[in-house]
C-alpha cells in the first residue's frame, strides 16, 4: 500500500549549475581557481559562521575540484552558506566534511551538482532534516545512488508533512517506513515487497495462516538477521542484507523451515539444565528432524533448502564450522564427511530413524553431541553465535526460555513503534502534541481515552454555513464556522495491519466485491435497437403480424452499460461518546469505526468509486471540527492510513451541518449518483444548543436539501437505541440500526453493496 | 416404465465410469425410488455431472442436462411458440421434454437462472409433480419416471445469489467434495491413464491449493484440473508443465496466488 506518490523532483529550483557552476572555459586561465578559492574562503570566514565552516571549506575545495571539476568547488562554498544560515553552522561543517568522499563517490560534475541540489532542496522546506540526512549520506547513496535517493527523500518530506518529530523519525531511519521505503526504492526484495506471496505460500503449503511479521529490530537497534517464530506468531527479517539476488529464495527458504518446525514440532523443550552449546546442538538436530519430515511430503523442498549449505567439507574444526556441517550433512547425503564429530552425529540421527517423529530424538542426539563437543578445545561464543545458514531460525520458539524483556518486546512490537514515536515526538517536537496513542496495538485492546485532545492544533477557518431553526423557521445564513484540521498522526502501517487483522474478511469481500462487478452488466430485452434479435420479441412481433394487429418494434437485445459510478462522501462522527467501549472489555466505538472504514474504504476502492472520508465532531456553532482523512482525489495510502488511525475521540455531534458539508463537497464530483453515507453512535447534540429538537430539525432539513440537488444521505447508527430520532432525521428508509458492533467491519461493505446496487 | 423413443437421443449407450467414495450411489437410487428430487451439493469439478451420468445410466433413464446461466429465461427451459412455414407452433423446451416423457432432469448451476426460472420448478417439485405451460395454456402431469436434479455451488453463495429457501426446502441433498486423497489419486490414474505415483503427487498439489480456498482462490484445483494435468503428463510434459497449462494459469491471475501455487508444485516434486 505504497502511495502513487508524484515522480519526485528535486533537481534544483535553485540555480546551482547555472549561476554558480560557471563553464569550464573562464575557469581555464592560468591557476584561477586557487585565488576564487581562497576568496570564496575569504568570504565564508568575514560572514561570521564560526572558525569550523571555513577551515572545512578550506581542506574540502580542492579535493572537491580534483574529483567534481573546479566549479563543484566553487559551488560548494554558496551551499555552505545557505546551510549555515538556515540550519547551523556545525551542520555546514558537516556538509563540507561529506563533500569529499561524496565528490570521489559521484565523481562527474552533473551529479555533483544534483547532489548539492538534492540537499538545498530539503534545506529549504526542512533544515532540521538535514543533519540526519548528512549522517547517512555515505550509505543511503551506496545502496541507493542519486536518482532513488531523490524520490527516497522526497517521500520522505510528503510523508510528515510539518510533523517534525515524524520527520526526524524518517531521515534518522527510525520509523520503520522509511526503512521500508529505502529498500523499495533500492529495489531489493524485501519482507514488504514479497509479503502476499510469502503468506499465501505459507498457507497453500501447511494449510494455516498464522500471523507473519516483520521482525523488529532487535534491543540494541540492529536489524533482526534471521527469522524467528513463537506464540504462533512468524517473524521475519525486513531484509536479508547481503545477499542481493537471492533474498527472495532465502525468505521462501526461511518460511518453508518455519512452516516444518510448526507442522512436525513438539512442545517447547525445558532449558533445564543445558549449556547454551547442547542448547545449540539440540536446536541443530530439531531442525534437521523436521525438514526431514517435512521432505518426505514435499520432497522438492530439498533444492529450496540446499543451496544455502555451502560450508566446505573440510578445514579448521571450529564450532561454526562443524555445526555448518553437520547440518548440511544432515539434509544433504552426498556430502562427504571427514570429521568424526559430524560423523557420530550422522549416524545416531539414521540410527534414530524409528523416532524420528518424536523430537526427544533431538534432544537425546543434541545433548551427546554437546557434551562431546564441550569436552574438547573448540570454542563456543554463545553470546555472538547466529544460526546458520541464513535461512534458518533463531531457535528461540523451540526453548521454554525464561522471561527476556527482549523477547516480550518482541511479542508486541506494535507497542514498540508506537512508543517510539510518541518518544520522539515529547522531546523534539515544538509544538506541543500530547495526542493518546495508545490504541494502535494489532488487536484493538481496550484503550485510555484522553477526552477532548485540545492537541491537534489549531483549525484553519474554510468557510460558513447555514443552519436551519425551526422554531423561527428560517434559515440562518452563514451561522456555523467550519474549520479543518490536520490529521493527528497515526499510524503509517495501519492498511498493512488491517491486512493482518481482516486478511480473511478482505478476501471475502474482494470475492463480494467482483461479484457485484460483474452484476451490472446486465442485459436488456425488448428493446428499440440493439445488437441482435430478442427472439421472444420478435416471434411475438410476428404472430402479432399474422393476427393482423400492430406489433411491438421492440424486439431487440442490448447490454446495459456498466455506467453505474457512485461517489460517496463517508462522514465519521467521532464525537466525545465514540471513546466508550462496545462492551464491557471490547474496544472503543471509534476503533471499530476506523476498522469499518478501513474495510469499507478497501471495498469501493477496487469497485473504483470515488470516495472522501471526514471525520466530524463539533464544539459549538463556531467550530464545526473536519478532519479530511481521505479527499476524493487521494490514494488509499500511508498518509490517509495515518489520517485514519489518527482520529480521536472528543467534542459534540453537529451532525446537520457535517451533512452540508459533506454535500458541497460531493456536489462536484462528476458521478452516476452520490451518496453521504453517516456513521454515529449517537443523536446530534452541541454544548451551545438545550433544545434536544433544534439540531434534528436541523438535521433533516440539510438531508432535506440535500436530496432536493439529487444526493441520497444514509445513516448507519451504532448501538442500541440510538436509534430513536434517526428515523425523524434520514426516515425510515434512510438508517439503519447496527447494534451488534462487532460485526460492523464485515457488515458495512455488504451494506454498502446492497444500497448501491 | 416404458419412456417413449423421443428421449433415445438422450440416452447413455456406455457407462460413465464413477469410482465410489461414499454411499452416494444406495442414497441417490432411494431418492429416485421415491421420485424425490435431488441437490448435488460440491466444488466444481469435483464429480457431480459425472455422477448423474453414471446413476442415469445405471437406473436405464435418460438424462437431459441443463447448464444455467444468467439470462436464461423460463421460456429456455419450458419451450416456446416458432414460427414456421405453416404458421406457429409449440416446442418443448429441455425441462418438459424430460417431464413429458419420463427422463432424469439436471439442471446445472440453478442459482445462476434468474428468479423467474427458479418458480417454474416449484410445482414440479412438491407432491403435484406438474409443469404448467402457461403461454400454451396447458398443465403436464410428470411421467412417472421423471426426476428434477439440481447442483449447487455453496462456494459461489454470496448476499447477492442463493437459492431461496422454499426452493432449497424442496430437495433431498448430497453433498459432494473432492474425493479423499487415495481415492482421487486412482480416479486421476485410471482417467488420465498415468502411473498411481505420479497421480498422488498431483493430488498432495492440488491438496495445497485447495489451502487457498477462501484466500486469494475462490476454489482450489478440482480434480477436473487433475485429470486435465495427468493427460498433458501422459502426453509428454513434465509435472511443473502441465501443472502451469492445466491448474495454475487458469485459475489465477493474481501474481502473489500464483507464486504460492508454483511453490507448492515445486515442493511436491
Ligand atoms: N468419484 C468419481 N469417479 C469417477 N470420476 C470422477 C469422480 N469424481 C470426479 N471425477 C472426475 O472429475 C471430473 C469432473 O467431474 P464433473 O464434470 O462431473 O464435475 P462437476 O462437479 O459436475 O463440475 P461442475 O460443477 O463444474 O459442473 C470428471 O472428469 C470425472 O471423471
Ligand atoms: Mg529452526
Amino acid at each position: 500500500m505504497i502511495p502513487k506518490y508524484a515522480q519526485p523532483c528535486l533537481r534544483l529550483s535553485m540555480p546551482v549549475s547555472e549561476t554558480h557552476i560557471r563553464p569550464a572555459a573562464t575557469a581555464g586561465l592560468a591557476d584561477p581557481l586557487e585565488t576564487r578559492i581562497a576568496a570564496a574562503h575569504a568570504r565564508l570566514v568575514g560572514a561570521g559562521y564560526g572558525v569550523g565552516v571555513p577551515r572545512a571549506y578550506q581542506q574540502a575545495a580542492p579535493k572537491v575540484a580534483e574529483h567534481a571539476g573546479p566549479d563543484a568547488a566553487l559551488a560548494l562554498a554558496e551551499a555552505a552558506s545557505r546551510i549555515a544560515i538556515r540550519a547551523r553552522p556545525r551542520v555546514a561543517a558537516q556538509f563540507l566534511d561529506l563533500s569529499v568522499p561524496m565528490a570521489r563517490r559521484l565523481a562527474a560534475a552533473e551529479s555533483f551538482g544534483r547532489w548539492l541540489g538534492l540537499l538545498l532542496g530539503v534545506l529549504k522546506p526542512a533544515p532540521d532534516a538535514l543533519a540526519p540526512l548528512l549522517e547517512r549520506m555515505e550509505m543511503l547513496h551506496q545502496r541507493l545512488g542519486i536518482g532513488p535517493l531523490e524520490a527516497w527523500v522526497q517521500t520522505g518530506l510528503r510523508l510528515a508533512g510539518t510533523d517534525l518529530a515524524l520527520r526526524q523519525a524518517y531521515f534518522t531511519l527510525e520509523l520503520p517506513e522509511a526503512v521500508r521505503l529505502l529498500e523499495r526504492h533500492a529495489g531489493e526484495d524485501t519482507f514488504h515487497s514479497l509479503e502476499g506471496e510469502l503468506r499465501a505460500t505459507h498457507r497453500a503449503l501447511w494449510g494455516q495462516s498464522p500471523p507473519i511479521r516483520e521482525a523488529l529490530p532487535q534491543a540494541k537497534g540492529t536489524a533482526a538477521l534471521r527469522a524467528s517464530f513463537g506464540a504462533g506468531v512468524i517473524q521475519l527479517p525486513a531484509s536479508y542484507g547481503g545477499y542481493r539476488g537471492r533474498e527472495r529464495l532465502i525468505f521462501k527458504a526461511a518460511l518453508a523451515h518455519i512452516g516444518a518446525h510448526m507442522a512436525h514440532g513438539g512442545p517447547r523443550f525445558q532449558v533445564g539444565q543445558l549449556k547454551p552449546l547442547q542448547i545449540a546442538v539440540i536446536s541443530l538436530i530439531e531442525d534437521a528432524r523436521v525438514e526431514t519430515l517435512a521432505l518426505r511430503e514435499m520432497p522438492g523442498l530439498r533444492r529450496l533448502w540446499l543451496p544455502f549449505h555451502d560450508v566446505p567439507p573440510d578445514g579448521m574444526a571450529t564450532t561454526p564450522s562443524l555445526f555448518g556441517r553437520l547440518a548440511r550433512a544432515l539434509i544433504d547425503p552426498d556430502f562427504p564427511i571427514r570429521h568424526g564429530w559430524v560423523r557420530k552425529g550422522v549416524e545416531m540421527f539414521r540410527a534414530g530413524e524409528g523416532q524420528i517423529g518424536s523430537p526427544a530424538l533431538s534432544r537425546h542426539i543434541g545433548n551427546i553431541l554437546g557434551n562431546d563437543l564441550g569436552q574438547t578445545r573448540v570454542q563456543f561464543n554463545a553470546r555472538d553465535y547466529v544460526v546458520q545458514p541464513v535461512y534458518r531460525d533463531d531457535n528461540l520458539g523451540l526453548w521454554d526460555l525464561p522471561p527476556d524483556p527482549h523477547e516480550a518486546q518482541q511479542h508486541h512490537h506494535i507497542d514498540i513503534e508506537t512508543h517510539d514515536l510518541r518518544r520522539s515526538e515529547e522531546t523534539d517536537s515544538p509544538q506541543e502534541h500530547k495526542t493518546e496513542r495508545a490504541d494502535q496495538s494489532a488487536d484493538m485492546p481496550p484503550e485510555k481515552i484522553v477526552p477532548a485532545p485540545a492537541a491537534s492544533g489549531v483549525g484553519r477557518i474554510v468557510g460558513r454555513l447555514p443552519e436551519y431553526d425551526y422554531l423561527a423557521g428560517i434559515e440562518r445564513a452563514d451561522w456555523v464556522t467550519v474549520k479543518e484540521y490536520e490529521p493527528a498522526p497515526g499510524d503509517p502501517l495501519f492498511w498493512r495491519k488491517l491486512e493482518d487483522r481482516q486478511g480473511p474478511l478482505l478476501a471475502r469481500i474482494r470475492s463480494l466485491v467482483r461479484a457485484a462487478a460483474m452484476g451490472r452488466q446486465k442485459r436488456l430485452k425488448r428493446q428499440a435497437e440493439g445488437e441482435r434479435l430478442d427472439l421472444d420479441a420478435a416471434i411475438e412481433a410476428s404472430i402479432q403480424l399474422r393476427a393482423r394487429s400492430t406489433p411491438d418494434h421492440r424486439v431487440y437485445e442490448g447490454v446495459a452499460t456498466p455506467d453505474r459510478s457512485i461517489a460517496v462522501h463517508l462522514l465519521l462522527d467521532t464525537s466525545h461518546s465514540t471513546g466508550d467501549p462496545v462492551s464491557l472489555t471490547g474496544p472503543s466505538i471509534i476503533a471499530l469505526l476506523r476498522e469499518a472504514t478501513g474495510v469499507l474504504a478497501h471495498a469501493m476502492t477496487q469497485l473504483g468509486d470515488p470516495l472522501a472520508i471526514t471525520a466530524f465532531a463539533s464544539d459549538g456553532r463556531d467550530d464545526l471540527r473536519l478532519v479530511r482523512v481521505k479527499q476524493f482525489h487521494d490514494d488509499l495510502g500511508p498518509l490517509t492510513g495515518m489520517a485514519l488511525s489518527g482520529l480521536r475521540p472528543g467534542y459534540s455531534t453537529r451532525i446537520g451541518a457535517a451533512i452540508r458539508d459533506a454535500g458541497a463537497r460531493l456536489a462536484t464530483v462528476p458521478a452516476h449518483r452520490r451518496l453521504v453515507l453517516i456513521l454515529t453512535d449517537g443523536e446530534p447534540s452541541d454544548i451551545d444548543i438545550r433544545d434536544p429538537d433544534y439540531l434534528v430539525a436541523d438535521a433533516r432539513r440539510a438531508v432535506q436539501s440535500l436530496n432536493s440537488s439529487g444526493i441520497d444521505v444514509f445513516c448507519i447508527a451504532l448501538g442500541q437505541g440510538a436509534g430513536q430520532r434517526h428515523a425523524e432525521i434520514f426516515s425510515k428508509r434512510g438508517f439503519v440500526q447496527i447494534d451488534r458492533l462487532e460485526a460492523l467491519p464485515e457488515k458495512l461493505p455488504a451494506l454498502y453493496l446492497r444500497m448501491t446496487r | 416404465m416404458t419412456a417413449s423413443p423421443i428421449l433415445d437421443a438422450y440416452r447413455l449407450e456406455t457407462e460413465p465410469k464413477w469410482h465410489q467414495t461414499d454411499d452416494e450411489i444406495a442414497m441417490f437410487s432411494a431418492a429416485y425410488g421415491a421420485r424425490l428430487p435431488v441437490m448435488l451439493k460440491g466444488p466444481t469439478g469435483c464429480g457431480k455431472t459425472r455422477f448423474v451420468e453414471h446413476m442415469a445410466w445405471r437406473l436405464k433413464r435418460p438424462l437431459v442436462t441443463v447448464s444455467c446461466h444468467e439470462d436464461m429465461t423460463a421460456s429456455d427451459l419450458v419451450g416456446r411458440y416458432l414460427l414456421g412455414p405453416e404458421g406457429t407452433h409449440w416446442q418443448d423446451g429441455p425441462l418438459t421434454l424430460a417431464v413429458r416423457h419420463g427422463a432424469i432432469c439436471y439442471l446445472d448451476e440453478i442459482v445462476e437462472a434468474r428468479q423467474d426460472t427458479t418458480v417454474i420448478i416449484h410445482a414440479l417439485t412438491d407432491d403435484r409433480r406438474i409443469l404448467p405451460l402457461e403461454k400454451k395454456g396447458e398443465l403436464i402431469r410428470a411421467h412417472p419416471d421423471f426426476q428434477l436434479v439440481i447442483s449447487y455451488n455453496p462456494g459461489y453463495q454470496s448476499v447477492l445469489k442463493d437459492l431461496k429457501e422454499s426452493t432449497k426446502q424442496r430437495f433431498c441433498a448430497l453433498d459432494f467434495d473432492y474425493p479423499a486423497a487415495q481415492v482421487e489419486a486412482e480416479i486421476v490414474a485410471s482417467e488420465a491413464a498415468i502411473a498411481q505415483a505420479s497421480a498422488e503427487t498431483l493430488v498432495r498439489i492440488a491438496q495445497k491449493s485447495r489451502n487457498l480456498r477462501g484466500q486469494g482462490l475462490s476454489e482450489g484445483s478440482s480434480t477436473r484440473m487433475l485429470i486435465h494435468a495427468g493427460r498433458l503428463m501422459a502426453g509428454g510434459l513434465s509435472v511443473g508443465e502441465a501443472c502451469k497449462l492445466a491448474m495454475i494459469t487458469p485459475m489465477t491471475d493474481d501474481p502473489e496466488i500464483r507464486a504460492a501455487l508454483s511453490a507448492a508444485v515445486d515442493a511436491c516434486v
